[in-house]
């Protein structure tokens, strides 16, 4: 569950690395108070054992000998364990040992300055002075000074209850502030991801009847959000860009479309309206079938416009094969010739050179007979139609069709390759043009990463630039 | 009655004024494109207009408002290939009185160019009345007190012209302006013929004078 949430996953590092704190802070801490308390300890006993020295008195005669003074003795540090001590001398070997001392402990010989040992169960830590008292010296007295060595042991029991209470308290106190920092953590996840939720509320708003995404000043602000809202401000205007083009291209079919069936259905009911002689019923069935190829053409080209778009968006290709641009280009002037000879139009080919390209020949031809058609149909009777076809080293192919005849209005320009757009109704429709043929040339051109470009001036001609990039 | 048909589907507009011509004995013109549309329509006497959206040179929304400005009260059947909510109240707000989706059936157009014109002219009923004289505009029958009477189809597309506008002055001209399309030659003592032929066959047995001839004016249908 932790791991399907944002507020999970930065809780659990929250929590995760607040408890790598804690135990550092609580080692740390532990060590840290050990170290003084031992200190303290090893300083207190250090005095202590110098007071015990101090206890430690040469007799009067000059013998040399020492004696213990006990009346003078310090209190234990801990009264339930009172500190052991033993004093030896050099001479005459022990000298004291407290009254405590077990009979059977001997630490004499044992350990450094400072050592640790057990005894019935109560750990102890002993400290090891070698002392040579400071004696008044009196007149006429003299005699070798003699080497004490003192050991001097305290329980360590206070010692380890201080520093497991510290211990206690500093996890105590961090796992209070863990507490705390997670509710902190908390509400700062949630007043931080707010805009987040505030954004996903303004994309579960938009449909495809309401476009608008208009995410909160600050969701475009923080950094962290701003490429989300930015990607999908684009994202959406990309969708509403291609779904407008969808539904009116669908709006566009749908009335091309009524047309011929309105005419159809007309026919057929108006011959259906009385009785008809066989002859007129053979006239309307005639007129019938031709209604019905010109649908069937329509829906035909609608789909080439389909094909040809999908192409273009990256669809699979069929397999393509390497072909001379110019071999395309004369089977188009070819299969548009009788045509050009009906309206005794010249239509003149120029190139500088064969021009490989890797593509479908029927998709060229497909372009280059529709642009051709363009050119011949729109010229004067008698006119000319010029097609060259250039590539400069490295540039891509250019295949240019310039024609002289009435040219397209300014107005109509920006719309000519799009779907069903007729700057002249009646002309194309007395041409049996749909709309369509300069949107499927434009499309099969994109489908191959090239351009079409188109400049007229009115009463002077048109001239349609096609760019194709070899690859 | 005389109807314009603006539609640039020269076949959608050759069945319409077949259907039309045949079924209801209009006269009809057609007119390929919005300019001719116009020109058409300003400078005839319509019943009826069917006006096509989507045309040449000027669209029908343009030539709509374009007669409307100019006062004409010609009702206008808007054929549409769009049927969107919002198209159709533009329309209707632009001042056309019907229209009818495409494809549509010719049945329902010829309904509702009857009735556009009935309304047009102020007579709701499809069974027009004067006095004991009944036309029954629908299947184009003519009755005389309860007697069926037989018209030629020219003389009952005067009568019918006639009744619609019962207790009106009528010229020879208006008549022959909605009775013939823009292709023929108008001669207006062609009228006069009908309406002998007329008056012969509906008072044939019968004491009172239905069209009457106003000198120099015209003629009224009345009781």
């Amino acid at each position: 569950m932790l791991r399907d949430s944002i507020k999970g996953r930065l809780i659990a590092t929250v929590i995760l690395s607040q408890s790598l704190l804690a135990a550092g802070l609580l080692f740390a801490g532990v060590f840290y108070t050990h170290r003084r308390l031992l200190s303290t300890l090893d300083a207190g006993m250090q005095a202590r054992a110098m007071s015990v020295a101090a206890l430690v008195r040469y007799t009067e005669d000059a013998s040399g000998n020492v004696y213990f003074d006990n009346s003078l003795m310090p209190e234990s540090l801990d009264p339930n364990h009172p500190d052991l001590f033993a004093v030896w001398t050099e001479r005459s070997g022990l000298l004291v040992r407290s009254a405590n001392w077990p009979s059977d402990l001997n630490l004499e010989h044992v350990g450094d300055k400072y050592w640790g040992f057990s005894w019935d169960n109560v750990p102890y830590r002993a400290l090891r002075v070698s002392h040579v008292p400071v004696l008044d010296r009196e007149e006429g007295r003299s005699f070798q000074p003699q080497t004490l060595t003192i050991v001097y042991a305290a329980p360590m029991i206070r010692l380890r209850e201080q520093v497991r209470a510290a211990g206690v308290f500093i996890a105590l106190a961090s796992l209070v502030l863990l507490g705390v920092t997670v509710l902190l953590a908390l509400w700062g996840i949630r007043r931080g991801l707010l805009p987040l939720r505030h954004l996903a509320g303004q994309a579960a708003l938009v449909t495809a009847h309401r476009w608008d995404f208009h995410p909160a000043e600050e969701a475009q602000q923080i950094a962290e959000l701003r490429p989300l809202t930015q990607s999908m401000t684009s994202m959406l205007g990309r969708l509403e860009h291609s779904f407008l083009q969808q539904r009116e291209f669908l709006g566009n079919a749908a009335h091309e479309l009524k047309t011929p069936v309105a005419v159809l259905k007309s026919t057929l009911q108006s011959l259906l309206h009385r009785p008809r002689t066989s002859e007129e019923y053979r006239a309307g069935l005639e007129q019938s079938l031709e209604d019905l190829n010109r649908l069937e053409q329509l829906l035909q080209w609608m789909l080439r416009l389909a094909r040809a778009e999908q192409w273009a968006h990256g669809a699979l290709r069929r397999d393509l094969q390497v072909i001379d641009i110019n071999v395309t280009c004369e089977e188009a002037v070819e299969r548009i010739r009788s045509l050009a000879q009906e309206r005794n139009t010249r239509i003149t080919l120029s190139t500088n050179g064969p021009v490989p390209l890797r593509a479908d020949p029927e998709d060229l031809q497909l372009v280059w007979i529709n642009l051709l058609e363009n050119a011949v149909r729109y010229s004067p009777e008698g006119a000319s139609v010029e097609v060259a076809v250039t590539c400069k080293d490295g540039g891509p192919a250019q295949v240019v069709f310039e024609d002289h005849g009435a040219g397209i209005a300014a107005q109509d320009l920006p719309h000519l390759f799009e779907r069903f757009y007729r700057g002249d109704p009646s002309r194309t429709r007395a041409t049996g043009g749909f709309g369509l043929g300069l949107a499927i040339t434009k499309a099969l051109v994109e489908a191959y990463g090239g351009t079409i470009t188109a400049d007229s001036t009115p009463g002077t001609g048109t001239r349609m630039t096609v760019e194709l990039p070899l690859r | 009655m005389r109807v314009l048909i603006v539609e640039d589907e020269p076949r959608l507009a050759e069945n319409i004024a077949r259907s039309l011509r045949e079924s209801a004995g209009y006269a009809v013109d057609i007119a390929p494109d919005g300019q001719e549309g116009l020109f058409l329509a300003q400078s005839n006497a319509y019943d009826v207009v069917l006006l096509d959206l989507m045309l040449p040179h000027l669209d029908g929304m343009q030539l709509l408002t374009r007669i409307r400005e100019a006062g004409q009260h010609t009702p206008v059947l808007v054929l549409t290939a769009r049927d969107d909510k919002e198209s159709v109240v533009a329309l209707l707000n632009a001042g056309a009185d019907d229209y009818l989706t495409k494809p549509f059936d010719l049945g329902e157009l010829l309904a509702r160019t009857k009735a556009l014109i009935r309304r047009g002219k102020g007579q709701p009923s499809p069974l027009l009345t004067i006095g004991d004289l009944e036309l029954n505009t629908v299947n184009r029958t003519v009755q005389r007190a309860g007697r069926p009477i037989t018209l030629t189809a020219m003389e009952y597309r005067v009568l019918e012209y006639l009744a619609h506008r019962p207790r009106a002055v009528i010229s020879k001209t208006e008549l022959l302006e909605h009775l013939y399309d823009y292709n023929w030659e108008k001669f207006s003592n062609v009228i006069e013929v009908y309406i002998s032929g007329l008056r012969r066959k509906l008072d044939d047995g019968s004491s009172r004078q239905l069209i009457h001839t106003i000198r120099g004016q015209g003629y009224i249908l009345q009781d």
